[in-house]
């Protein structure tokens, strides 16, 4: 518990825990076969699904769901405990340095992993964990108001790109990854907004519909209402894709810009020396869950888009992502400070 | 149809046995997190949210909003008797109602604040009713900049609500304030004051620092033998409010109903920006004003049931805009959500039932909750009648369950120690409290609309007079300091006459 309280400077970090590690992995390899008889026989008690995010989110709510086809698939109790705090870092934290027997594992949202290690000094690199799959995403949606002159994509940009604009838009907080999705589509069209950060979503999309920013930026489901009501019109989404739910916004892919993706996706995390059977247990139950019919309409009644990968596909997408809003960030100037 | 026959549809969804059930549920699940220190009515509603995914949405919202504003009648019960706000909104009624209960009137106090509860919870749905589209159009209007100025009313209106001399209660603000700096930059996401711990990212716990400072402090001032005088139990027919202490409640239940009304407009803080209102409001109006923080009747009334009167209004941006203003709300909104119903500006036509349904029950919720309370003081009176070397011990036991459990964090049992001693020695050098823990909520967002509004307008301090909200905020600001300080020179000369 103490080992994330004591500040972990980035030249150290490496030989801190990479040592653990070995241990850990010479320990188990001269444990083996208990180790993997116990493996085996996965899972032979409750598992601990620890979730970094306050009850009630779309996350907590993915969890919950999935834990329940889970249970009934692996004959266990999966038990959702939430650990909130510091951007879901807090709880990350203990999913990483629990014990790696697969009795605690994670169920995460990309933000921890990939945008928080920016501005925060967090005890873990994706050396530390072990991705298992991922079940879907949800993009951000860049909204103007009625009557605003435009009504696709590119007279957006076009707009945004004429000299003298000053526009403002209202984001989820500094150094989150909503902010870190936009400002990565505004850097590679070339323009820059002045970005506000609000405590949320809700409140983002208040200040935009009572005219106090110029753009709301942020997740659907708050926005989709208004839209609705004829008080918000949504031209761009930080996905490649288009959304169903927003048949008039159109995706990066409309501006050749396919490379500059970045959604909220959620997925399932253990420690990284997680014994390789318990690893591929996880695995195939997960997956074949997030599959279910059930589990895709938990998503659709949250507005996401089911996109199940497995780990190694979900490892590669962490990697590419912290490095890609590593840039981001440094560009606008977040950078982690003792 | 009228709203009349709305009403008389949702009291029909209401009174369901079904509904009933889960709007008692609600209720007395929120008294109880109410009543238990550290546990508001957030972390009594997120404990039952995953029940609700196999309710239908209407008896889900039902239970959930009573367990809202059943956290706000139990709110006040260990501010009376042990000086421990029980949630943030109850921090006022530590000052009277403690006060109260020390001269035996804890009974008095405790049905006050019930009836008080009733009343404000009623008018404020009643409230809800009738202006609730217009009311959240003026809710659009506040802008960062109207809303800073508005905090910075609050901030100035309990410098004037606190006992001390002036010089104690600025430095206390100035010190609520700084606190409130720890955590992350929300401009550059730096961290400050953190000391490189994760644990600091988000802040100080509010529940922590406000138990420590008011329960803790009290057991150690206890040790010292400097206080002679503990609450003690009312004989039982001393247990109801006397006639005068009924007559002294009245107008002040009834302004603290429209000042909590009022004040749910504010964004987040509302329940608790209320109270200190109603406070200085009381105290400004009274007589008698040093008798303020002496166990006034009406430090009771007013604030208490100013805070309740603030659900209505607090539930208005939720159900005409689909936009949560507080936290409690948000989880409602992942409530309704779970089942697939999106409130937003649509919503009371698109779903009528939820909307009139959870009127209803929350009329009918606050009947069962007075209900429920008044047989209750009794019940927690009597636990007065146990020697303070055994309730001393329980009650620190009970603040540490109530600390921890709020986010399973054994390092807010440290801040709640800490602030324990620290809040001995301000209280041993007679520094008031209250403004402390005031400026420590308003702080954040003090700061970051004082800095978002100024990002807008690209540094130009004219956007704090730019709109009608803003304008509006600032002949607030204006009349608010005149009228403080005229009642300040009327009761100085009343005083000496």
């Amino acid at each position: 518990m103490t080992i994330y309280t004591k500040s972990c400077r980035n030249d150290s970090r490496h030989i801190v825990f990479r040592l653990p590690l070995a241990l850990v992995g010479a320990a188990s390899a001269l444990l083996a076969l208990p180790a993997t008889l116990a493996a085996q026989n996965y899972p032979s008690r409750p598992v601990t699904m620890i979730v970094p995010a306050p009850t009630g989110g779309g996350t907590d709510v993915f969890a919950r769901v999935l834990a329940e086809i889970v249970e009934a698939d692996l004959k266990q109790k999966f038990v959702v405990e939430n650990r909130g705090g510091a951007g879901g870092t807090l709880g990350t934290t203990q999913i990483v340095t629990a014990k790696p027997d697969g009795y605690t594992i994670g169920f995460i949202w990309n933000s921890p992993l990939t945008t928080s290690p920016h501005s925060l000094n967090v005890a873990y690199t994706p050396d530390s964990y072990r991705a298992v799959m991922s079940v879907g995403y949800s993009s951000y949606v860049l909204c103007v108001r009625p009557d605003f002159p435009a009504e696709n994509a590119k007279e957006l940009v076009e707009k945004l790109k004429q000299p003298g604009t000053r526009y403002t838009y209202g984001n989820d907080g500094v150094g989150g990854t909503m902010q870190l999705a936009a400002e990565r589509v505004f850097s590679s069209i070339g323009v820059k907004l002045r970005g506000i950060p609000f405590a949320g979503a809700g409140e983002t999309a208040k200040n935009f519909l009572g005219g106090h920013v110029d753009f709301y930026g942020g997740s659907l489901p708050p926005i989709l209402p208004h839209v609705e009501a004829g008080k918000a019109k949504c031209l761009l989404l930080t996905s490649a894709g288009r959304n169903p739910s927003v048949p008039k916004a159109e995706g990066l892919s409309a501006l050749g810009l396919d490379k500059a993706e970045t959604v909220l996706w959620w997925g399932l995390i253990v420690p990284a020396a997680t014994p390789e059977a318990v690893f591929e247990t996880l695995q195939k139950a997960f997956i074949q869950a997030a599959a279910s019919d059930k589990f895709r309409d938990a998503m659709a009644k949250q507005g996401a888009t089911s996109r199940v990968l497995n780990g190694k596909a979900t490892d590669a997408l962490i990697r590419d992502e912290l490095a890609a809003l590593g840039a981001v960030a440094k560009e606008l100037g977040i950078e982690k400070k003792q | 149809m009228t709203s009349a026959g709305f009403l008389l549809d949702g009291l029909w969804i209401a009174l369901q046995p079904r509904n009933l059930l889960f709007c008692f549920i609600g209720c007395f699940w929120g008294s109880i997190v109410g009543v238990l220190p550290g546990l508001g009515p957030l972390a009594g509603m997120a404990l039952l949210l995953p029940l609700t995914f196999s309710l239908d949405p209407t008896g889900a919202i039902i239970m959930l909003c009573g367990i809202f504003y059943g956290a706000m009648y139990g709110g006040s019960t260990t501010s009376i008797l042990m000086r421990i706000p029980g949630e943030a909104a109850s921090v006022v009624t530590c000052i009277d109602g403690y006060e109260m209960a020390r001269k035996g009137r804890a009974g008095a106090a405790l049905s006050i604040a019930a009836i008080g509860s009733f009343v404000g919870g009623v008018l404020s749905v009643i409230g809800l009713m009738l202006v609730a589209p217009r009311l959240a159009d003026a809710m659009l209007a506040i802008g960062p900049a109207a809303e800073f100025t508005i905090l910075l009313v609050a901030l100035g209106i309990s410098a004037f609500a606190a006992t001390g001399p002036l010089l104690k209660t600025a430095t206390m603000i100035a010190l609520g304030l700084l606190l409130a700096m720890i955590g992350l930059d929300p401009l550059t996401a730096t961290p400050r004051f953190t000391f490189g711990s994760l644990q600091l990212a988000d802040g100080l716990s509010f529940a922590a620092m406000a138990i420590g400072l008011f329960g803790v402090s009290e057991i150690l001032m206890s040790f010292g033998q400097t206080i002679t005088e503990r609450p003690k139990a009312p004989a039982l027919r001393e247990m109801l409010p006397n006639r005068r202490e009924l007559k002294e409640a009245a107008m002040p239940t009834l302004r603290g109903s429209f000042i909590g009304f009022v004040f749910g407009i504010v964004p987040g803080v509302g329940h608790i920006v209320s109270t200190f209102a109603s406070y200085a409001v009381e105290k400004s109006l009274s007589k008698r004003p040093e008798e303020f923080g002496q166990g006034a009747v009406a430090g009771v009334a007013g604030p208490e049931t100013a805070n309740n009167a603030t659900t209505g209004a607090a539930m208005i941006p939720l159900l005409v805009l689909g936009i949560p203003a507080i936290p409690v709300t948000a989880v409602l909104l992942s409530a309704l959500t779970i089942h697939g119903v999106q409130p937003g500006p649509l919503m009371i036509a698109q779903h009528p039932e939820i909307f009139w349904g959870l009127i209803a029950s929350m009329l009918i919720g606050n009947l069962m909750l007075v209900v429920l309370n008044l047989p209750l003081v009794g019940l927690f009176v009597s636990m007065l009648r146990l020697p303070y070397g055994y309730l001393a011990p329980t009650i620190l036991l009970i603040c540490l369950i109530g600390v921890y459990s709020v986010k399973a964090s054994s390092f807010d049992l440290g801040v709640m120690a800490a602030f324990g001693l620290l809040g001995y020695f301000l209280r041993l050098m007679k520094f008031d409290i209250a403004p402390l823990l005031l400026a420590f909520v308003l702080g954040d967002r003090l700061e970051i609309n004082f800095r978002r509004a100024l990002t807008i307008s690209e540094g130009d301090y004219a956007i704090f007079l730019k709109g009608p909200a803003a304008q509006f905020a600032v002949v607030l600001a204006i009349s608010v300091t005149i009228g403080v300080l005229f009642l300040r020179w009327r009761q100085s000369r009343g005083a000496t006459p």
